[in-house]
């Protein structure tokens, strides 16, 4: 995920803000999801494989000018570290080493222990909405209608983002033309899309650009609408379609 | 009937006119002649009578103490009531960080951002200010850490009587090691991994958790 460095320069100045998004959960969040994405075993991680995604991921993070928590540069730098004891010639008289990994796994063990325990929590807060208590709780308000569909998150925005990377056309060469995009023109053109529609499927907006900075561009818009409440994205779960929703007022 | 005092229209009426979960304790300082155990009964009678009679609504056991709610089947037409939507579900961080506390309560921050990989802050804030934590005092030591635990409002959001009906965590890690076991068994081995060193690995990291169990500290 490499951008020339002309297109970089543009997306700077074209952001005069950075997205901030808290819906993402740190590094160990990311590479659980690395672990499962690959089908990995998590007791014995492919370090190459997954620095090499964990990094992919955070570069995208970073060129979407995402507040990116400093636990991921952290992270990162672990991995590397790891990667080179795994790479580095082993003397056959010493102790037998700890695997390099061990540290880190324990770590994902425990976190994804949590992040289980969260999710019943959540299954729990969803299944509590069905009662009334005898008066009124302030944080007791009305289910929403698209009920069946959960709050799609960052990663799964971004893969969604990635796939429609994925699919453009290859261009083995290019004109350079300088294309006029900036944020809010995007915004404008996600709001008109949804104007006089319920829900518009991610993919759909990407579907009239090929222009790769178009579509970080269009991107960067979905975000922003998000942070400032005014659509929402919701799919039935990981990996499904992402449905984008006008956020109703009111 | 006549004269003598029915004691189940007395809880009745007293679990109708309370906003909160009411303690066992708090329904006998009121009725000191029952026993809690006669208490307990009449709650249960009472929930037997709504039953057979149909109505829409009982007493729930939540949050160590005893409220009415009405029943799930009525929440679409109660649901229009309250038009205003709530501003939001808790986030997954924030699901997270309230897993953290209840699991290993009382806790400090420093706790919490380890487990999660990373800072807790902002999201600690926004749980204390929507009352689902709370500060239970300071650490002894270096910098005198604030401690924090769940709250009576923790357990009424998420409808559990007590931290004790909080799924065990040994029982979420069977649960995981199991599907890991499917998932593994289901793609052939040896196919991803470097396989650098032993398989004894997973042997010894299971021994080397750390072995303070979370039950203990609820």
């Amino acid at each position: 995920m490499i951008f020339p460095l002309e297109i970089e320069q543009q997306i700077e100045k074209k952001v005069p803000f950075p997205v901030k998004l808290d819906i993402f959960e740190g590094p160990l969040d990311l590479l659980l999801y690395l672990i499962k994405k690959n089908e990995i075993d998590i007791y014995d991680i492919p370090i190459a494989l997954i620095t090499r995604q964990y990094l992919e991921y955070i570069q995208l993070m970073q060129k979407l000018d995402l507040d990116l928590a400093s636990e991921f540069i952290l992270m990162a730098s672990n991995l590397i570290r790891i990667k080179i004891k795994l790479l580095l010639p082993r003397d056959e008289n010493e102790e037998p080493e700890e695997d390099p990994r061990e540290e880190l796994i324990v770590a994902l063990l425990e976190y994804r222990k949590y992040k289980e325990a969260a999710q019943t929590l959540q299954r729990r807060e969803e299944e509590e909405k069905v009662f009334y208590p005898r008066s009124d709780f302030s944080f007791i308000e009305s289910k929403d209608r698209v009920e069946f569909l959960r709050e799609a998150n960052l990663f799964d925005l971004l893969v969604a983002f990635k796939k429609v990377l994925d699919n453009q056309p290859k261009v083995t060469s290019h004109t350079i033309n300088f294309q006029k995009v900036d944020l809010e023109e995007r915004i404008q053109y996600i709001l008109d899309f949804l104007a006089d529609k319920d829900k518009i499927s991610f993919e759909e907006l990407f579907a009239d650009n090929p222009v790769r900075l178009i579509l970080v561009v269009t991107f960067m818009a979905i975000l922003e609408l998000i942070r400032i409440r005014e659509i929402r994205i919701m799919q039935r779960g990981h990996f499904s379609r992402i449905f984008i929703y006008r956020n109703k007022k009111g | 009937m006549s004269g003598e005092l029915n004691y189940h229209l007395v809880v009745e009426s007293l679990l109708f006119a309370s906003d909160i979960p009411l303690p066992l304790s708090k329904l006998k300082a009121v009725l000191d002649e029952l026993s809690v155990e006669e208490i307990k009964s009449i709650i249960q009678e009472l929930n037997q009578k709504y039953r057979e009679n149909n109505h829409s609504f009982a007493i729930r056991e939540i949050a160590e103490g005893y409220q009415m709610y009405t029943l799930p089947e009525y929440s679409p037409y109660i649901d229009q009531l309250y038009t205003l939507r709530r501003a939001q579900r808790l986030s997954q961080a924030g699901l997270e960080t309230l897993a953290v506390i209840a699991y290993r309560q009382p806790v400090v921050k420093s706790v919490v951002d380890h487990i999660r990989g990373v800072d807790s802050g902002g999201v600690l804030h926004t749980l204390l200010e929507r009352k689902l934590i709370t500060i239970l005092g300071r650490e002894e030591g270096v910098g005198h850490p604030l401690i924090y635990g769940t709250t009576p409002e923790f357990l009424v959001y998420f409808g559990l009587k007590d931290l004790k009906d909080l799924p065990k965590i040994e029982e979420l890690e069977a649960l995981l090691q199991t599907r890991e076991k499917e998932r593994t068994a289901a793609f052939s081995s040896g196919e991803v991994g470097e396989n650098i060193n032993d398989s004894n690995l997973q042997g010894s990291l299971t021994t080397k958790l750390p072995p303070e169990g979370i039950e203990e500290n609820l």
